[in-house]
């Protein structure tokens, strides 16, 4: 089965015209006051979740929009927001 | 079971305490459980392995050894390696189909053969063997190459590694658990680790699914899995687990007798003592814990395959699959111990490296285990190199290196 990403301008789309931004870690840290050990811990450690996770992609070979979604990391499905009850 | 048949190890016991548990049952968790037993005398040891040995990376890999990396870090622990192979057949007594047959890695770009020749200087430095061919010379390694300029990326030349070549990957893992059981080591299938129990700093046990083990070492060699085992201890690394696919064709007379790559067109290819062309190479690029193959992937296999090697137009593929490779940011291992927790041990982040360095990654992390001191050789591969901001530079490669720049 084919891996389906729904772009918010274009609609649902083959995943291989999309390009992963990285899991959603919030904002940058602050660069005042930044220490080695905070911005190791922002650039290089991942949740790597196995399940849902909240996630950036753009839509690279289409409209070039920025947008999240959520993917089972499992299944390899596009998940329902659980915070859109 | 007839009476003449029995099993090349066995499962031994499930016992409530071990000097060391290891966690998967892979080429790098046997290997370790076969060196920490016959170099260190800890026969007191067990691989742990949710599913059967083999089913992951290890048994997923195309079997392709070589010693060609960027660093100097990285290609003397890969060159021993390569010694180590012919060693471990003898000890063993088990044929892992060994096949000597060089690796040729193309250039499709002046920029990429200015990568190569990176590489070159750093296996002369190194004193392993690998040259730079300009593309006439490739064609004689490889004499069904085309180097026409009529394909996308035309090739410029390329690099031949003579040392390199493939084994087979199911006869390594057997191989090592032959010889582990041998020596002592309980392999316990389809048991999984739900937890790893930490007491004042300290590893104290794993929880599984068939209860509890009590142990002072712990050794987490899961492949794409072990960033999960990592998180049971709120442990983040800096990995993405992603998938890599593979594919073999069917069996045809010995027509390639090197592993061909080419970074460019995202595609390897070797012939198999079987004949079967195996390739492959693509990864994609979203993390994810699945097994999928894609179509989209055959097809580009396809395109790269027939334009490089228009012999195998109209040869068919017998069988598609995916495995997990665990990719670091510098492309490279991390081989760490005592870190966070006294006797937590990581042998990960081998992204699809895991294959040629699995016995002696083996090797070394069993004296790391038992001596609880880092050899000099896996110094480089700490989990602090990240925190200290010095990543190696295996990525300054040709990899990087395409016609478009």
């Amino acid at each position: 089965m084919s891996f389906v990403i729904t772009c918010p301008i274009c609609g649902p789309r083959c995943g291989y015209e999309f390009r992963f931004g990285n899991e959603e870690r919030g904002q940058a840290p602050d660069q005042n006051g930044l220490t080695p050990d905070v911005y190791h811990d922002y650039i290089h450690l991942h949740e790597a979740v196995a399940g849902p996770q909240k996630e950036w992609w753009c839509h690279k070979d289409g409209c070039g929009t920025w947008f999240t979604i959520w993917r089972d990391t499992v299944t390899m499905r596009q998940a329902e927001d659980p915070e859109v009850q | 079971m007839s009476k003449h048949s029995h099993r090349l190890w066995a499962e031994g016991p499930f016992k409530s305490r071990y000097d060391a548990v290891l966690i998967g049952g892979g080429i790098h968790g046997l290997a370790t459980a076969y060196f920490l037993a016959k170099n260190y005398g800890m026969t007191d040891v067990a691989v742990i392995e949710r599913r059967y040995i083999g089913f992951g990376g290890s048994g997923r890999n195309t079997a392709i050894v070589r010693a060609n990396q960027r660093t100097q870090e990285n290609v003397r622990l890969y060159d021993e390696g390569l010694k180590l192979w012919p060693q471990l057949i003898r000890e063993l007594d088990f044929n892992m189909m060994p096949f000597n047959c060089g690796n040729l890695n193309l250039a499709h770009s002046e920029a990429a053969m200015g990568g190569l020749r990176l590489y070159v200087s750093t296996a002369k430095f190194c004193g392993v063997e690998s040259m730079l061919l300009d593309k006439k010379q490739c064609k004689e390694v490889v004499p069904q190459l085309n180097i026409s300029e009529d394909i996308t990326y035309p090739v410029f030349g390329g690099m031949y590694h003579p040392p390199g070549g493939i084994l087979r990957h199911d006869a390594v893992t057997w191989g090592l658990a032959k010889g582990a059981s041998k020596h002592g080591v309980h392999i316990h299938q389809k048991t999984e680790v739900t937890g790893i129990n930490i007491e004042n700093g300290t590893v104290n046990g794993v929880e599984t699914n068939r209860g509890p083990i009590r142990t002072p070492r712990v050794l987490i060699c899961a492949g794409g899995y072990s960033v999960l085992l990592a998180a049971k201890l709120g442990l983040k690394l800096p990995i993405h687990v992603l998938t890599i696919q593979a594919m073999v064709s069917q069996p045809l007379k010995p027509v390639l007798d090197h592993v061909m790559a080419s970074a460019t067109y995202h595609v390897y290819a070797n012939q198999t003592l079987k004949g079967e062309i195996v390739t492959g190479a693509h990864m994609d690029p979203w993390p994810n814990y699945t097994n999928n193959t894609t179509a989209h992937y055959f097809k580009h296999q396809a395109e790269a395959l027939t334009e490089l090697l228009p012999f195998l137009k109209g040869v068919k593929f017998m069988r598609h699959w995916a495995g997990l490779a665990d990719m670091t940011p510098d492309m490279a291992p991390i081989m760490e111990g005592n870190e966070p927790y006294e006797g937590l041990y990581l042998d990960c982040g081998w992204g699809y490296f895991g294959f040629k360095s699995g016995p002696i990654a083996g090797k070394y992390m069993a004296e790391y285990m038992a001596k609880a001191a880092c050899p000099d050789i896996l110094k480089p591969f700490t989990l602090h190199r990240f925190k200290n901001f010095r990543s190696m530079g295996e990525t300054a490669g040709p990899i990087t290196y395409g016609p478009w720049n």
